[in-house]
């Protein structure tokens, strides 16, 4: 006799009794299809033993603050690269005030952190790259910055993004990944002052959502220090379509 | 594991300079939330998610994506750093004679499953929203697929195929990830 329908199995693993008797005769007789429903029964048993799923909390954002401020502190520990001393000052000063502001890891952490490290070591069983090619090829980014949707703009609230700040021979590079449901239109990028009105038009999106922009040099930092997207329609205007997607600031 | 979360995990792997804070944007509430339902603590659980990214960013070229999922990788290192704060704790609580006196210390039984809903709950967010309610009023509202089909207005072919679908799914997360976590 024919195995049990995939469909037919995942409609058992919900409801006790809903199999034709010869499904059920079958089951009875053959290995494969009991364990396929004890798995697809266990999903059911563990989603309906917790209640109603609760959602995930996102962590606060002085988290990732503090993320990307321990891996500049590796880099600056392994490197007196000029690269390092020659970083933009505003966000240089901002990731060094964060990094002391906040409470550094305690001994125990550390220990705690080394211990991680080996475990990780142990799951990932990979080859072993290099520690000092890993910090040469982070040398040259400066900033890290989480784009997220504001509640103001509802329609976006799944969108999400990310602004890697880097720099090179020709200046600061901002490397923009957007992820959000395409729209009328095309997605501009932007620098926005600290009055909220003043903006740099950086450049478009592609139709990978993704764009690789050079900032203007000698731009202060300090006073543009947020990145903005917009979703623009094709009407012929080049000011800022006031429909933002997603928003993220520079760290400091 | 959907098409961005395997290039996702690409992208972790070979280092990109987007991959942390995609990572970090994708993972980072599943890593809190374990953190957090496990110990009970924001700052433990703040202090636990910066740990777990520092250190599978610094050993990315450890993570074997053909042995399982980022996602899971991320769980297993996130389960290690709460044994290892649960530890912390009962020996701050003076459990420390327990210890010595060679009973294995573990973690309290049920941490497995505090982690396992916590993954069931991120794919179920994962799924879209028709298959996500299809799923919610099959789990939680213990209606049947006919009663599911008049409640949405749907063909009933389609409520079985969305289950079926939706369960396999499930299922082939908990077990990529439950994969990476074995040594």
């Amino acid at each position: 006799m024919s195995h049990v329908d995939a469909e037919i199995l995942a409609l058992r693993a919900l409801e006790a009794g809903s199999l034709a008797a010869g499904d059920e005769l079958h089951l009875t007789q053959c290995p494969q299809c009991q364990a396929n429903l004890m798995r697809l029964a266990e999903i059911v048993t563990l989603a309906r033993s917790g209640g109603v799923a609760r959602a995930l909390e996102r962590p606060p954002d002085r988290v990732w603050q503090r993320i990307t401020a321990e891996l500049h502190a590796d880099e600056e520990a392994a490197s007196e690269d000029p690269v390092s001393r020659h970083r933009h000052p505003a966000s240089r000063r901002g990731l060094a005030r964060r990094g002391l502001g906040m409470s550094r890891p305690s001994v125990a952490a550390r220990r705690r952190l080394a211990a991680l490290g080996a475990v990780a070591l142990l799951i990932g069983a990979g080859t072993a790259v290099g520690i000092q090619q890993l910090t040469q090829s982070q040398l040259a980014v400066v900033a890290q910055i989480p784009l997220r949707p504001l509640p103001q703009f509802p329609q976006w609230r799944a969108a999400a993004g990310v602004a890697v700040m880097a720099r090179n021979a020709a200046g600061l590079q901002l490397k923009v990944t957007l992820h959000a449901s395409p729209g009328r239109g095309f997605f501009e990028v932007w620098l926005l002052g600290r009055d909220g009105v003043s903006m740099i038009s950086l450049g478009d999106l592609n139709s990978a959502q993704a764009g690789t922009f050079t900032l203007p040099p000698g731009v202060n930092l300090a006073f543009y220090s947020r990145i903005d997207i917009s979703l623009q329609t094709f009407n012929g205007s080049t000011s800022h379509s006031k429909i933002s997607v997603v928003r993220g600031s520079l760290p400091g | 594991m959907s098409d961005t979360d395997a290039d996702l995990t690409r992208a972790f792997q070979k280092g990109h300079a987007d991959a942390l804070p995609r990572a970090y944007e994708r993972f980072g509430p599943l890593v809190f939330t374990i953190a957090l339902r496990s110990l009970s603590s924001r700052a433990d659980a703040e202090d636990i998610t910066q740990q777990v990214f520092v250190a599978a960013w610094r050993r990315r070229d450890t993570f074997d994506a053909g042995r399982g999922s980022l996602a899971g990788w991320l769980t297993a290192i996130t389960r290690n750093a709460v044994t290892d704060a649960l530890r912390a704790r009962q020996r701050e609580n003076g459990a420390l004679l327990e210890a010595a006196s060679g009973r294995q210390v573990t973690t309290a039984p049920e941490s497995d499953i505090v982690v396992e809903r916590i993954v069931l709950a991120d794919e179920l967010a994962r799924l879209g929203d028709q298959q996500r309610l299809i799923l919610m009023l099959a789990f939680y509202a213990g209606l049947t697929h006919d009663q599911i089909a008049a409640t949405l207005g749907l063909p009933l072919g389609t409520v079985k195929s969305q289950i079926r679908r939706g369960l396999l799914r499930l299922r082939a997360r908990m077990e990529a990830d439950d994969v990476t976590c074995r040594r």
